[in-house]
């Protein structure tokens, strides 16, 4: 068994599908957008998947959820997941409903639910891949939304990279303190079982490591006047002197609103109820 | 708020330190403490004592003194975060441009005091670098923030990485982003916390150009905590010698540097050009290098009989052994790339084409910049990653046919940060988790064996965390001789150590041999490359750019110059005096001094007086 070195699912590669997710590196139609323009958007595809139970509608928001996420460049970390995820779901209800005496139509039965939770996944996905932090805070900001969140988006981001850095603990732990199981066991449960053993022995020296360099980036917000500029109304002018409505914003949500409205009117012509 | 009690422990009272001989005519002083004292909650002593010294606009300050001195919890009164931030028992005053911090705020002060962390990673915020800089000016309400952000990238000349993100960014290049991220803030006072720690130091010299530039262009006052004198000599006006939580004195530089007793007293060795010119009885010792060079020249002395006489005193440095004497291949690399993914997707080459062995018996130094390789091959080593293409093997064994956990039989990695190798909550916890749970049959007694060894029985109940920078390095070599490895692999075992750490753990080093069969370091410090090396490998942009002895190595400025090392002071005056064979220490160089002016030790400048200190002690 050679090993060799894995440019996916690996650490390192979903360290980078990580950041890229979380800076929206590979830009995309809503990175473009002003990003309240983006949370209003969100709003709107995040509810209308609600007031219906007619099956052609949520078809039409599925759709147009797939779109966007094409359109938003997810990458395939997220992307995979979520297929996983939504895939599993049916699988299990499916399973559930048919050891009760169900059949194949309990699958189009359960069609409704996943239809809806799909479409409001694939919609939160494109939006929020779209939007980095500072992104987002600043929209928060704009909102008027409460001081604490731009500034929880400041210091998470901060938190997170440390917290990254300083999982390497880890490293050491794979690499030399304990030795892997003589046997693999049945499914390999030895090696499973070790890994579980690793994550939580490596809980307490990561979190050590963490809050050390936490304190150094919690300082240094406070000496760049963070709590300073959190109360002050000239900063937050110019934070948000760059936000601008733009003629693609515009365009975009007036054609997100004709295809919801659309979907609700197809679906009227041609209901389809379970 | 926490009241203002008077200081209960009442020290003898300093000198007045802040005495200005060293300070610049006009007094204009930027910085006031008087009467400082401070401790921290839940301590029963206090970190700053009866702390009186004045600052001088425009001068650059280096703030000196051993581990636990107290200088960054002094500077950190500058910015108000001592007692803002940091509540504690806080007497006496501190005024920073005529304001009392005590009625002011971080924020506030922030805007004239800027502060550059030893750890300045954990200081960026902001993903982009432009974000980074404009983020104090924004947060302050200053409407000229693009041109300020625009002003300091200027300054410091990396306009070019305006759109990089922080995270891609070099060492080097991180500590620039961060003092321009203060510098947009137009302060008046700049405090900068040991930069060489964590760069090598053709970086930290270019930051202290920078440094020295701001200073002398655009008035601003710099204060920098640094434990290497040779930085201090060449760039620092004035010095600020702190022991126990007070100034020991505060001195222009070249008064400062005629105390080197003084220094060394408190853990800083006086660089090289200062004490070999105090040691052939210069009454100004020199600063620098090139004057070093012309006060040593008239004692230098024609040696007879080549290298025989000293031959023995630095056996490794030149003994490089050849054919016959070889000994056994312990790893081998054939045909090595390595790269890896970036953010963008494509692969950045690591290593190129590498083709290395390792014998039995080699002490092998690691060289070249940040980004060289260094790590990436030391990780390749260890097996916890294996290359693209070609093959490593180490002890006759392929790494791509065992994992890294069981190859950690025949090797050890330590760590660049000893934080990250304590898994546990004791010191011997930590070092007997691999012969433990290897179920070594004499575990224990091996365990208490390296214990012994690298001096940690006192301390070995005691959570590695809460050491000291030297004692965690000790634990670390203790946890991979405990490993008993045929090769072992140690990442920068001497950065961000004072100098008597940095002793305590290159004896340890020598002490090696006799455990493991190879030993590699990867390093930026010259000084250890020199005193301990048998050979050297010089990296650049992942290839091997040459492969020789530390003599070979520091007789050749234009390699040293392309691989942007520094070779170590003694070594680059001994270059500048034409000496040949190449000295490379101060203790070898005092051998072409005359015999009578080389003490053993540099004494301290006898006619200096020393009043300031024994009112200390």
């Amino acid at each position: 068994m050679a090993r060799k070195t894995h440019d996916v699912l690996s650490v390192d590669w979903v360290r980078l599908e990580l950041l890229r997710t979380a800076y929206s590196t590979r830009g995309g139609l809503f990175a473009r957008m002003d990003p309240r323009m983006v949370i209003a958007w969100y709003l709107v595809m995040a509810i209308a998947p609600w007031f219906t139970h007619n099956l052609t509608v949520l078809i039409g928001f599925f759709a147009l959820g797939v779109v966007s996420v094409i359109l938003a460049r997810v990458g395939p970390l997220v992307l995979g997941l979520f297929v996983i995820g939504l895939g599993a779901d049916v699988i299990a209800l499916f399973v559930a409903a048919f050891l009760f005496g169900g059949d194949l139509t309990t699958l189009i039965a359960l069609a409704e639910l996943n239809l809806k939770l799909g479409a409001v996944s694939m919609a939160s996905m494109a939006a929020f891949v779209s939007l980095d932090p500072e992104k987002l805070s600043d929209a928060l900001l704009a909102l008027r939304a409460p001081s604490c969140s731009p500034s929880g988006s400041a210091t998470g981001t901060g938190c997170c990279r440390s917290w990254w850095t300083s999982t390497s603990p880890c490293s050491r732990d794979s690499g030399c303190a304990t030795p892997p199981p003589e046997r693999r066991g049945l499914l390999g449960w030895r090696v499973v079982w070790q890994w579980c053993v690793m994550a939580v022995t490596a809980f307490y020296p990561i979190m050590l490591n963490t809050a050390k360099n936490v304190r150094t980036t919690v300082e240094a917000l406070e000496t760049r006047g963070f709590t300073y500029g959190a109360k002050n109304a000239a900063g937050r002018t110019l934070r948000l002197a760059y936000l601008r409505v733009s003629g693609l914003d515009v365009a975009v949500l007036a054609a997100t609103a004709l295809t919801v409205i659309g979907a609700y009117w197809l679906g009227a012509q041609f209901p389809l109820h379970r | 708020m926490q009241t203002v009690p008077p200081p209960t422990v009442a020290p003898p009272t300093v000198a007045p330190a802040a005495a200005s001989p060293a300070a610049p005519a006009p007094s204009d002083p930027v910085i006031v403490v008087e009467d400082l004292s401070f401790r921290y909650p839940g301590t029963d002593r206090d970190t700053l004592r009866n702390v009186d010294l004045t600052i001088q606009r425009g001068d650059f300050v280096a703030v000196v003194g051993g581990n636990g001195s107290a200088k960054t919890t002094l500077c950190k009164t500058f910015n108000g975060l001592v007692p803002h931030y940091w509540n504690g028992d806080f007497a006496g005053s501190v005024h920073v441009n005529g304001i009392d911090t005590w009625d002011s705020s971080v924020a506030e002060l922030s805007s004239r005091v800027g502060y550059v962390y030893q750890d300045f990673q954990n200081q960026l915020v902001r993903p982009t670098v432009r974000d980074e800089v404009a983020f104090g000016p924004l947060n302050f309400g200053h409407a000229d923030h693009r041109e300020r952000t625009d002003e300091a990238l200027e300054q410091l000349g990396i306009s070019h990485l305006r759109d990089s993100f922080v995270w891609q960014l070099s060492g080097g290049q991180a500590h620039l982003v961060a003092l321009a991220a203060v510098l947009a803030m137009r302060p008046e006072v700049i405090v900068v916390d040991e930069p060489v720690a964590e760069l090598d130091p053709a970086r930290a010299r270019e930051i202290y150009l920078r440094l020295r530039a701001l200073n002398q262009e655009h008035g601003i006052t710099v204060i920098a905590i640094e434990h290497h004198a040779e930085f201090i000599a060449e760039f620092a006006r004035s010095v600020v010698l702190m022991a126990d939580g007070a100034p020991v004195w505060h001195l222009g530089v070249q008064e400062a540097m005629d105390r080197h007793g003084d220094l060394e007293a408190h853990g800083i060795p006086a660089p090289d050009a200062v004490s070999l010119t105090a040691a052939v009885g210069e009454e100004s010792v020199a600063l620098d290098v090139p004057s070093a060079v012309t006060a040593l020249r008239p004692h230098v002395r024609e040696r007879a009989a080549g290298p025989e006489p000293t031959a023995g005193s630095w056996p490794t440095a030149d003994s490089r052994p050849t054919g016959a004497e070889l000994g056994d291949p312990v790893a081998t690399l054939r045909g090595i790339h390595h790269g890896y993914r970036t953010v963008a997707g494509d692969l950045a080459p690591v290593l190129v084409d590498l083709e290395l062995d390792l014998r039995a018996g080699e002490r092998i130094a690691l060289v070249g910049t940040n980004g060289a390789g260094k790590t990436t091959l030391m990780k390749l080593l260890t097996g916890l990653i294996v290359p693209r293409q070609g093959t490593v093997t180490v002890d006759g064994i392929d790494t791509r046919s065992r994992s890294a956990a069981r190859l950690s039989d025949h090797v050890a990695y330590l760590y660049q940060h000893p934080q990250q190798m304590f898994l546990k909550d004791t010191v011997r916890a930590d070092v007997a988790l691999f012969p433990t749970g290897r179920r070594v049959p004499d575990a224990e007694a091996r365990v208490d064996e390296v214990i012994t060894r690298v001096g940690l029985d006192q301390l070995a109940a005691r959570d590695g965390r809460t050491l000291s920078g030297g004692q965690q390095r000790r634990a670390t070599i203790a946890i991979g001789l405990a490993m008993r490895p045929t090769l072992l692999l140690l990442d920068e075992p001497t950065s961000s150590l004072d100098v008597r750490s940095r002793h305590d753990v290159t004896g340890m080093l020598d002490s090696l041999a006799e455990t493991v069969r190879c030993a590699v370091v990867a390093t930026h410090d010259m000084e250890l490359v020199a005193s301990w090396a048998s050979r050297v490998i010089v990296l650049d942009q992942g290839r091997v750019l040459a492969d020789l002895t530390p003599r070979e190595l520091f007789s050749r400025p234009e390699l040293t110059a392309r691989a942007r090392l520094v070779p170590p002071q003694a070594a680059r005056i001994a270059h500048q005096l034409g000496l040949d064979p190449l000295p490379l220490t101060a203790a070898e160089l005092r051998t072409w001094l005359p015999p009578g002016s080389a003490p053993e030790r540099p004494t301290p400048a006898p006619p200096l007086p020393r009043s300031t200190i024994s009112e200390v002690h």
